[in-house]
């Protein structure tokens, strides 16, 4: 028997792995996906980014999804038949293999939104059940032990921190920077160092960062990136079972007896634990419990209060970006706009808080980075005319050739609160079957409006930086489309067992034996990707499993 | 050693099924001819995008491992073959004969026609998808020989680079 049965080795089970097994205990990880190591990784942008190497294939397993407009009617779509996907990285480490790792901690405020903002009508808006103050020595752990590199500057929104500096000292950055920097000076914003869980040299029995261009959906093979397989469990040696789907778990009335699993072959297999965290991305996390119900819990494992599921949130926000073109460029701006590998690492949060109109908003945050390197879709977004016309031939080929050699295009990314509403959810379809023949995740989407206010608001103020900057083709998008890779919520913790899945301590109320520490627990998301709080939070509830194990 | 010859070559012989099967070109009711998908889709790229043969680079023989790629839906794959089937049927309909059988000014003016309709202009773009794919990605696959699209573009592809195609 095993005293801990982790379900899912990404950023939420990974620190409970590492800490555990470091401290002696029996630890196994069921991974549903293969393991790679640095040596396996490389940048071929065909097989990452075009053929979706690290996600399952949609013939196989896919989500039915069901968008809501703001009537209440809704639209449902196969996963498979739209293409639309919400699988992020299944292999050991997760989806944190493949992230940029931009790296911000929430804010004080964040952890009590409903207190300082107040109620906002059709939202589920609550207070965390624990404070900044409780988190801030996790998010000082993970900068340790994980890798932070950055440099702190003091803003109006920096959130108190234990250590006076990260731990590594920031990235190198892009010439093209100091172009920001200039501008925000002008506008009289506050340019901030975007932290990277990145290492800027070697440590931590890793290598520094090479600079290779290709960071985000991308393996890193130097292990710089603080992936939970690079940063955790390569560092401990916690048992992993690769290619293990988990479909259920066996329950009596208070605890968890065993997890079941289906090998790459469809073979059954069961573990036995003391403890089992389930960690296996917010939507597939849901899905489990509502697919593992038996007749101590017909609604679900750890659903007596009927809140599994409920309450999905995402990243709400948005994109947009500014074009530098040669024409208005020194030869000596051009060299340092062309210079690849070099990060851009900028954020903004000077909106973080702000006031229109007499109210206080919550605002977010605003992160600057070139346009993605991968050339196939840059070349591609070349085809049409500005009257949106197909080009085929030498026209066509002289407009990538132009585009592509003499200018860049700089990138933003609005993070904001997507609140949590009664139609965002997960739940299971009762006749879909993935290829294990177990049933699919449905995911019920809806955004409120609000979100879409505070995006507009964050930005318009990017869209000033980048005219201040000289950019051309300036456009921006904020939507309620989800970004399938930033995603939590659907098992709240809180301290009303009718209300919330979790205690504080991200245990089911339900059950002594089944914690859950991915970012299901989250009862709103903060203005910033979630990783770094993931990770805080799994530390956090390691103490506790580690203190119970021990007693 | 031979026999491992021989298996390879007979399943590439399988493998190449898709690309040279037939497709039924119709003039009304009428079978007017039959063609196949590699012979007009190698004259269909080289006619949009020129340059990529310019630069030794060979487009059409990446469609091997599109038609056959795990990660690539049948339904992808009919859509490749159908629209094969509609561009022919289009320059029968304008210059009476299959689309390779006509001089390059003919070739334009199907273009043309085709791309007036939504699911023609769809299809084309779909076409340009792989051989961008072809002519930008890494060299491993065959198209981009000697890095010669990366080149054209002043681009590095990142490093390390795949040893192995993944398929
Ligand atoms: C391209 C990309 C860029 C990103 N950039 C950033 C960024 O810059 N900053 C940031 O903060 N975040 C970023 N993220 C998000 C970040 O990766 C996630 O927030 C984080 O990895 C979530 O942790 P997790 O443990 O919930 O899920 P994951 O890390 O995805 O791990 C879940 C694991 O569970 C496994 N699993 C699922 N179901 C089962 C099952 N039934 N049985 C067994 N195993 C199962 C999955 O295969 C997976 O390996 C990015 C993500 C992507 C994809
Ligand atoms: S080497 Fe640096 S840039 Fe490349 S993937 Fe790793 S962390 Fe990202």
């Amino acid at each position: 028997m095993y005293d801990v049965c982790i379900i899912g080795s990404g950023a939420g089970g990974s620190p409970i792995a590492y800490e555990l097994a470091n401290a002696g205990f029996k630890v196994v990880v069921l991974e549903k996906g293969a393991n790679y190591t640095e040596k396996d990784f490389n940048k071929d942008e065909l097989a990452v980014s075009r053929r979706d190497m690290f996600t399952p294939p949609l013939s196989e397993q896919k989500h039915i999804i069901n968008e809501y407009a703001p009537d209440g009617t809704f639209t449902r779509y196969d996963g498979e038949k739209s293409g639309w996907n919400f699988w992020n990285g299944s292999l050991v480490g997760g989806s944190s293999n493949l992230m940029s790792g931009y790296f911000h901690r929430l804010k004080p405020n964040d952890f009590k939104l409903k207190s300082v903002y107040g109620e906002i009508e059709g939202a589920n808006v609550v207070d965390w059940a624990i404070s900044y103050e409780e988190l801030e020595p996790f998010y000082d752990k993970v900068e340790k032990i994980v890798g932070v590199s950055g440099k702190i500057v003091n803003h109006k929104h920096q959130e108190p921190r234990s250590s006076l500096s990260f731990p590594y000292p920031e990235l190198q950055t892009n010439g093209v920077t100091k172009w920001f920097d200039k501008a925000c000076e002008v506008l009289g914003y506050e340019s901030i160092p975007t932290p990277r869980a990145v290492l800027s040299q070697d440590a931590l029995k890793r290598r520094g960062c090479y600079y290779s261009n290709f960071c985000g959906s991308y393996g890193c093979a130097s292990g710089a990136k603080g992936s939970a397989r690079a940063a955790l469990l390569q560092k401990c040696e916690a048992k992993i079972i690769t290619d293990a789907f988990v479909y259920k778990l066996e329950s009596d009335a208070k605890q968890i007896k065993k997890a079941y699993y289906y090998t790459k072959l469809g073979f059954a297999h069961a573990i036995k634990a003391k403890i089992f965290v389930v960690a296996a991305q917010a939507i597939e996390t849901s899905r489990l419990l509502l697919n593992s119900k038996n007749k101590f819990f017909p609604q679900g494992l750890a659903n007596s209060s009927g809140e599994v599921g409920k309450n999905l949130i995402f990243s709400a926000g948005g994109s947009g970006q500014g074009r530098f073109v040669f024409e208005k460029l020194t030869q000596k701006q051009q060299e340092e706009l062309m210079t690849t590998g070099l990060f851009f690492n900028r954020s903004l949060q000077d909106w973080y808080e702000y006031e229109a109109e007499g109210k206080k908003y919550k605002g977010g945050t605003i992160d600057f980075l070139f346009e993605h390197q991968n050339i196939i879709p840059r070349v591609k977004r070349e085809m049409y005319d500005a009257e949106g016309k197909l080009l085929w031939g030498e026209a066509l080929a002289q407009k990538i050739h132009k585009t592509l050699t003499t200018s860049r295009v700089l990138t933003f990314e609005v993070f904001n609160d997507w609140l949590p509403t009664d139609n965002c959810s997960v739940s299971v379809d009762d006749t879909t079957e993935d290829k294990y023949g177990v049933l699919v995740g449905v995911i019920n989407l809806n955004g409120h409006p609000h979100d879409l206010q505070v995006g507009e608001h964050l930005a318009k103020k990017a869209v000033k930086v980048l005219e201040m900057m000289g950019a051309v083709e300036i456009s921006y998008n904020i939507s309620s489309a989800p970004p399938p890779n930033l995603v939590a919520g659907g098992c709240r913790f809180g301290e009303d067992v009718k209300t919330s899945v979790l205690d504080k301590n991200c245990k089911a109320h339900d059950l002594e034996n089944l914690y859950v520490t991915d970012a299901s627990f989250m009862p709103t998301g903060g203005s910033v990707p979630y990783t770094w709080t993931i990770y805080a939070n799994s530390f956090r509830v390691a103490e506790v499993i580690k203190k119970e194990l021990s007693s | 050693m031979q026999t491992m010859k021989n298996k390879l070559s007979r399943r590439n012989f399988l493998k190449a099924g898709f690309l040279s099967s037939s497709v039924m070109v119709m003039s009304g009711c009428s079978l007017f001819s039959i063609t196949t998908p590699q012979e007009t889709l190698r004259v269909l790229q080289d006619d949009l995008f020129p340059k990529a043969e310019a630069l030794g680079i060979n487009t059409s023989s990446y469609l091997h491992i599109v038609f056959h790629h795990s990660r690539i839906s049948k339904a992808e794959k009919e859509y490749l073959k159908n629209g094969v089937k509609w561009l022919n049927e289009e320059a029968v309909k304008l210059h009476k004969t299959s689309y390779v059988k006509l001089l390059s000014t003919q070739r334009e003016n199907v273009l043309q026609n085709f791309v007036k309709t939504d699911w023609g202009e769809v299809y084309l773009a779909d076409v340009m998808n792989y051989l961008f794919e072809a002519m930008l990605g890494d060299p491993i696959y065959g198209g981009n020989t000697k890095e010669a699209g990366w080149k054209w573009l002043q681009f590095e592809g990142g490093q390390p680079r795949p040893k192995e195609r993944y398929l």
